[in-house]
């Protein structure tokens, strides 16, 4: 039964892998004359370019078949109560991660507060259905390796689109395998059972997510000529504005904050 | 999941534009934060008001067309092909943007229904002015959306940066990767614009 563990771990990451084999052909660098062409090709940073315009495709197919679909069922059976409640499940599911991310970052307070999440929505929450701990002054953030690796001083590389994950670069790539292998549900427990749950965790997962994007991304797609591109441009902005945010954040723990505060 | 946090900012960005006329003077901090402020409300005013869905639309497109530089977001999103286009071509492609983008703000006027939004802190951002707000659309996470205003004369919006995502470098990134895959020609962007404009 080890070995049905060790399949999960296998399957969950082989995705990642898959999108690494995956990449061969490679962008046509601009005419070296022309100073701003190259330097926008740089910029842009996706020598890959052939290959993940052709996985973007399949995702796309994928997504307009099997996964937008399923959304738009899950949006309009589930009342938004519900749906929430599925929202915070998935999120406490995944407060271990977020946690051992803010820890190996060292940022103390959003660790304090992972924690306290933790703690009390799976108690006071019932099992992580109410989000009580955003009440109390705990609120959400997400955490994981890549995010890690880059407060560390590793840099993006270049992009890349994986198959079925979506965008983005080689140390995110392998901060999703790291955050997989370091998920204490991919190691607890044994039999098809635990199995089954772990992939309706994964498959609730991408079904609610994406049935919060429906509109948004109907939009994008819609409205940019480049839709590719558009993607690319979004998921780089808001990793590199997410990781900026984090290696600021230099606050304390909230006991240490209310110590430091003149009282009211 | 990755793509959720990036697409977050996809949602905050329909807010994409609107700004207000306010008193033209060089701006501090402190107006331009008032600007943000008076321009929201009057949005969602708008967007929260009883009148019939095209009233809305006519009413939320006066005021982007009022509170955004759209002829300074038109060419920041051309980028280096701006100079290398006629002075027709900057015409019709200034006024394509114009219409394609104050159509994809006000036809979504629907979703800015019960909004709410806090005011955060102004300050420089380069020669603008950079003012967070935190945007709740009901039933959504709150989003971080912080609008970029003009420093220099009357304020104007030239910019909106939701969850870290700016609208117009998203803008000029689809711009640009269009023109390399259509032989860098103006003419192929504006014919695309003008097939956009012409779908709605």
């Amino acid at each position: 039964m080890r070995a049905t563990v060790h399949s999960r771990f296998l399957a969950r990451l082989g995705a990642v892998v898959l999108g690494a084999a995956l990449l061969s052909a490679c962008a046509t660098a601009p005419n070296p004359a022309d100073g701003e062409a190259v330097a926008e090709f740089n910029a842009l940073n996706d020598p890959l370019e052939p290959t993940n315009r052709v996985i973007y495709e399949i995702n796309d197919g994928i997504d307009v078949v099997i996964l937008r679909p399923l959304a738009l069922v899950y949006r309009a059976v589930l009342p938004d109560p519900a749906r929430q409640g599925v929202r915070n499940v998935l999120d406490n599911l995944a407060s271990p991660v977020v946690l051992a991310n803010d820890m190996m970052q060292g940022k103390p307070k959003r660790a304090g507060d992972t924690f306290m999440r933790l703690v009390i929505n799976s108690t006071i929450g019932v099992a992580g259905l109410f989000d009580v701990a955003t009440g109390l002054g705990y609120p959400r953030h997400s955490s994981d390796f890549g995010m890690t690796l880059a407060v560390w001083g590793a840099g993006e590389g270049p992009y890349l689109m994986l198959p079925l994950l979506g965008p983005s670069n080689p140390r995110d790539a392998v901060g999703r395998g790291a955050d997989i292998a370091m998920d204490p549900f991919t190691w607890i427990g044994k039999g098809s059972t635990v199995d089954a749950l772990g992939y309706a965790r994964t498959g609730t997962n991408a079904v609610d997510t994406r049935s919060r994007y429906i509109d948004d991304l109907d939009r994008l797609k819609a409205q940019a000529l480049d839709p590719y591109a558009t993607v690319r441009s979004l998921y780089k902005q808001n990793r590199q504005a997410t990781i900026k945010e984090v290696i600021a954040d230099d606050r304390g723990t909230a006991a240490a904050a209310r110590r430091a505060a003149p009282s009211r | 999941m990755t793509t959720r946090r990036v697409f977050l900012s996809a949602g905050a960005a329909l807010f994409a534009g609107a700004m207000p006329a306010a008193p033209a003077r060089a701006a501090d901090p402190d107006s331009a934060a008032a600007f943000v402020d008076s321009m929201l409300r009057e949005l969602l005013a708008v967007a929260n008001g009883g009148q019939p869905v095209t009233a809305k639309r006519e009413a939320l497109a006066r005021i982007v067309e009022a509170r955004v530089d759209l002829d300074a977001v038109a060419r920041f999103c051309l980028g280096r092909f701006w100079r290398m286009a006629t002075p027709k071509q900057q015409a019709d492609y200034s006024a394509l943007f114009r219409r394609v983008l104050i159509r994809n703000i006000s036809e979504k006027v629907g979703e800015y229904e019960g909004v709410t939004y806090s005011l955060g802190r102004a300050v420089a951002r380069g020669e603008d002015i950079a003012v967070s707000t935190v945007v709740t659309r009901p039933g959504n996470a709150p989003n971080k959306v912080d609008w970029v205003v003009e420093a220099d004369g009357a304020p104007k919006v030239i910019d909106v940066i939701a969850e870290g995502t700016s609208l117009r470098l998203t803008q000029r990134s689809d711009y640009a990767s269009y023109l390399s895959r259509n032989g860098n020609d103006v003419q192929a962007l504006i014919d695309a614009l003008r097939r956009q404009a012409a779908a709605g």
